[in-house]
């Protein structure tokens, strides 16, 4: 149990947690009363706050592969316009069916042009050798001209019994729909074990920590590298599956930009651009924080124009703070090892 | 051997031009310089000698400014100065000529020359007086290079010129030379040397990095041995021997450097390998290796001796030839994990760069190509993987805090061993050392000598490629010498001594050898 304990304040990601429950604590205090119910603490206004993030937190457990690999993906935000905009031509088209018909081709539209993006990619850096920022550069732009001409820019909506999925409350109250956190926290534990318990998540960083090393002890790296790509652009297309069916419809301009906040998720919650370094469930976490963030603006009437200025800031805030906290652990380490080496060897001494 | 004496060496004055005392370093994982206190001459050249590791070339960049020092101070002229950064030691006339050249390749000579001081009018930069600058400061140091060419172009040993020519242009009155005749011609390095003494003569102090024995006794007149990060000693050349330099820089005498050997029976044969080729690289290299041997191979940097073990690990896809295992017939060309399927293993000569992912721990470290063994399914066994890491973790002794330190953590000889135990999990019949010792410090790379001579006493075969002559010539059963990408001779143990495989190395052949 004390190990149990010890394990948790030790994971990467309680810092993380720390300054989350903070934010929210302080938040509470500053937020004032409405009818006796507190701005922030109550299961609306914490719900929303969630859901806002659980779409680029999705995505984000993807790109924290990605970038582990020390690669990038710009085209996540393209890649879930494409897929939202396919899902609901194909749903369209179809024509009314049962619940579990419209679930079952929805997902598999979704997913499967997701998917297919993503191995485009994933081809494309490995097979013309271009750095993934050029390529996921020029993808990002393809993809939503795609979905831009294959649209003819309307919005499309999605069938209600689809909607009904997405949006049902549990019995938990008016208003509060649990299903695009479930999804969320389900993608993130299922990234995160991928990452830590098998061969191919180990591969990730090794391929990411040195990708040489890995080559010379016959890793196939190609096979890693497209693999997270595919992988980003799976997660990509689960969250346009959510996002499309919790907003009712979709649009080839849904998630403009949500590339930068699916980065800024995976960068604050610890993943490294240099490749090496990186967790989901961090990167989960990070979304959250950011989504926090935003949320407190609305919360303390804060002119919504700020908002970019301190997302910025507080990336950027994270960032230094992570890296600063690194340094220091290995500063520690050194001289613990140092001094253990120092005592261990000795010295002859020569008499002249 | 005449030693040699500076015609002109000026009177020594009471006050030495630079003063070390107590100077500490730690890198991460290491003590790089543990309390080292000593002065320099003013206008000597000190030769700070000690093997790879000792901490002869961090002691030379705590002063250039390079590495800021984490306790002691550094006094020039008597008088007690910070220096934090080469520019700091730049404004106190220390300049340095480093190992890997630290200039701009993209730029011209003259740009690089003047790098920091380009001459300009108004806002501009003025071409004509750049040149001139430039041309000022080769002159001084006689040496005749086009200073408009681009860096780059130029061979090696003008770029060191160029390094010399800024460094004394910006009055330094100091140099320090990090090893710079490790990649020079045996002409290139005379000529240098000449430079050397003329700077001497000029009043120029100059510390010299070296573990070379022949370049000790040609240019210094004091020598400070380190060893393992701590001084051992200062000496006068004068009356010096190289058996007493070797033994203060080894800290034993010579002969008890090397394990005896356990066995050197030779067994059946593991690898075999037949007119192996590769354009550009190496050509018909063919060469068996037994259980029980360890195959030296020897021969100059760039003979093409790395190139060939790469091929035999499956990293060269454009190689030709065969290669059997244990007598039958393999396609491994190109394919490192059917090397690996079969046994293989290469510990390569850049263990940062090829060898380990340095952000991951020991354990993960270990199991890297091994994990598909150690998985079911896609899910590796983290029992199976713990326990078999930390099983020759022990084996190999590595000091660190556990299997889950963080490899970049670990000292250099602790990092090979890592790479080493790797290949021991993996259950290797056949490993291929690329340079086992390089940067490892003596401790270390005592145990990995005994560790290979274990390894092959048990049975393995070990292809062992080495710079060094004394490693290669105690360890290994067997020599094969690359000269150009081919085999040039091979020598049984009985039958060679260090200056025969020199010979053969540098081209000159065995039989002249009397």
């Amino acid at each position: 149990m004390k190990r149990l304990i010890l394990n948790v304040f030790r994971a990467q990601q309680f810092g993380l947690i720390v300054i989350i429950l903070a934010m929210g604590f302080a938040l509470t205090m500053c937020a004032g009363y409405n009818k006796g119910i507190n701005k922030f603490l109550n299961p609306n206004t914490i719900m929303t706050t969630i859901t806002f993030g659980a779409m680029f937190a999705i995505m984000a457990v993807g790109m924290t592969k990605v970038i582990i690999t020390g690669g990038i993906d710009l085209s996540v935000g393209a890649t879930y316009a494409l897929s939202g905009v396919a899902m609901a031509m194909v749903l369209k088209s179809a024509g009314p069916m049962g619940a579990i018909p419209t679930l079952l081709l929805g997902l598999a539209v979704a997913l499967g042009i997701g998917t297919l993006c993503g191995l485009i990619n994933g081809v494309a850096v490995v097979g013309l050798r271009v750095h993934p920022f050029i390529i996921t550069l020029g993808t990002m732009w393809i993809f939503r001209g795609v979905a831009f001409v294959s649209s003819k820019a309307a919005s499309i909506g999605i069938p209600d019994n689809l909607i009904n999925i997405t949006k049902n409350t549990f019995g938990l109250g008016k208003g509060i729909y649990p299903m695009p956190m479930i999804i969320m926290l389900v993608v993130a534990i299922i990234g995160e074990i991928y990452l830590l318990k098998t061969v191919m998540g180990r591969n990730i960083y090794a391929v990411g920590g040195n990708s040489e090393a890995a080559r010379y002890c016959g890793l196939r790296i190609n096979r890693s590298l497209i693999s997270v790509y595919v992988f980003a652009g799976l997660t990509a297309g689960i969250a346009a599956f959510v996002g499309a069916t919790y907003y009712g419809a979709s649009c080839c301009i849904d998630a403009n930009g949500y590339e930068l906040f699916v980065i800024a998720s995976a960068v604050v919650g610890g993943a490294s651009l240099m490749g090496g370094k990186g967790s989901a469930i961090s990167a989960m976490l990070g979304a959250m924080l950011i989504s926090l963030i935003n949320q407190s603006i609305i919360t303390l009437n804060q002119p919504q124009d700020y908002q970019w200025i301190i997302i910025g800031f507080a990336i950027i805030i994270a960032v230094v703070l992570d890296r600063l906290g690194a340094e220091l652990s290995i500063k520690r380490m050194a001289r613990a090892a140092s001094s253990k080496i120092d005592a261990e060897i000795e010295i002859p001494v020569i008499t002249n | 051997m005449v030693t040699y004496v500076a015609q002109d060496t000026p009177k020594v004055q009471t006050t030495p031009k630079v003063e070390f005392k107590h100077i500490t370093k730690r890198f991460p994982g290491v003590v790089a310089l543990s309390d080292v206190s000593l002065s320099v001459t003013r206008g000597s050249c000190h030769g700070l000698v000690g093997e790879n590791g000792a901490g002869k070339s961090t002691l030379g960049k705590v002063l250039a400014g390079i590495y800021p020092l984490d306790e002691g101070q550094v006094l020039i002229d008597g008088k007690l100065v910070r220096i934090t950064s080469p520019s700091d030691a730049g404004k106190n006339g220390i300049g340095m000529v480093h190992q890997e050249l630290a200039f701009c390749e993209n730029m011209s000579v003259a740009e690089n020359l003047c790098l920091g001081q380009t001459p300009s009018v108004g806002p501009f930069t003025s071409h004509s007086k750049l040149i001139q600058m430039a041309t000022k400061r080769l002159k001084a140091i006689g040496a005749n290079i086009d200073v408009n060419q681009r860096l780059g172009l130029l061979p090696i040993s003008q770029q060191q010129m160029v390094q010399i020519a800024s460094a004394v242009g910006r009055g330094a009155s100091v140099l320090i030379f990090d090893e710079p005749t490790s990649s020079l011609s045996q002409v290139e390095s005379e000529r240098l040397f000449e430079l050397i003494r003329r700077l001497q003569s000029d009043g120029v102090t100059c510390i010299y990095v070296t573990h070379r024995m022949e370049e000790i006794f040609k240019l210094c007149d004091t020598i400070s041995v380190l060893r393992d990060g701590r001084h051992v000693g200062t000496r006068s050349i004068e009356g010096l021997t190289e058996a007493e330099l070797i033994q203060m820089m080894i800290g034993r005498p010579f002969e008890a450097y090397f394990p005896g050997h356990l066995s050197t029976e030779r067994g059946k044969e593991l690898l075999r390998v037949e007119n192996l080729s590769s354009p550009g690289k190496f050509k018909n290299i063919s060469f068996s290796l037994h259980a029980g041997e360890i195959l030296g191979l020897g021969g100059l940097v760039g003979a093409g001796r790395t190139e060939v073990a790469e091929a035999i690990f499956g990293l060269d896809p454009l190689a030709k030839g065969s290669i059997y295992i244990d007598g039958k017939p393999e396609k491994l060309i190109g394919d490192s994990q059917a090397a690996m399927g079969l046994g293989l293993g290469l510990v390569p000569e850049d263990r940062k760069r090829h060898g380990l992912v340095l952000s991951m721990n020991a354990r993960e470290n270990i199991s890297l190509p091994i994990l598909n063994r150690l998985a079911n399914l896609g899910w590796v066994n983290r029992k199976k993987e713990d326990s078999l890491s930390h099983k020759y973790f022990q084996a190999m002794k590595v000091r660190a805090a556990g299997i889950n330190a963080i490899s970049a953590s670990l000292s250099g000889g602790n990092q090979q061993k890592l790479v080493i135990a790797r290949w021991l999990a993996a259950n290797c019949k056949v490993l291929l050392v690329d340079e086992p010792t390089r940067g490892v410090d003596v401790g270390a790379k005592a145990e990995i000598h005994g560790l290979l001579d274990e390894l092959a006493a048990q049975g393995s075969g070990i292809l062992m490629i080495s710079s060094e002559l004394p490693e290669i010539l105690n360890l290994a059963t067997r020599i094969l010498v690359l000269r150009h990408g081919q085999i040039v001779s091979e020598l049984n143990r009985e039958d060679y001594s260090q200056e025969a495989v020199m010979r053969l190395m540098a081209g000159m052949g065995a039989e002249n050898a009397a």
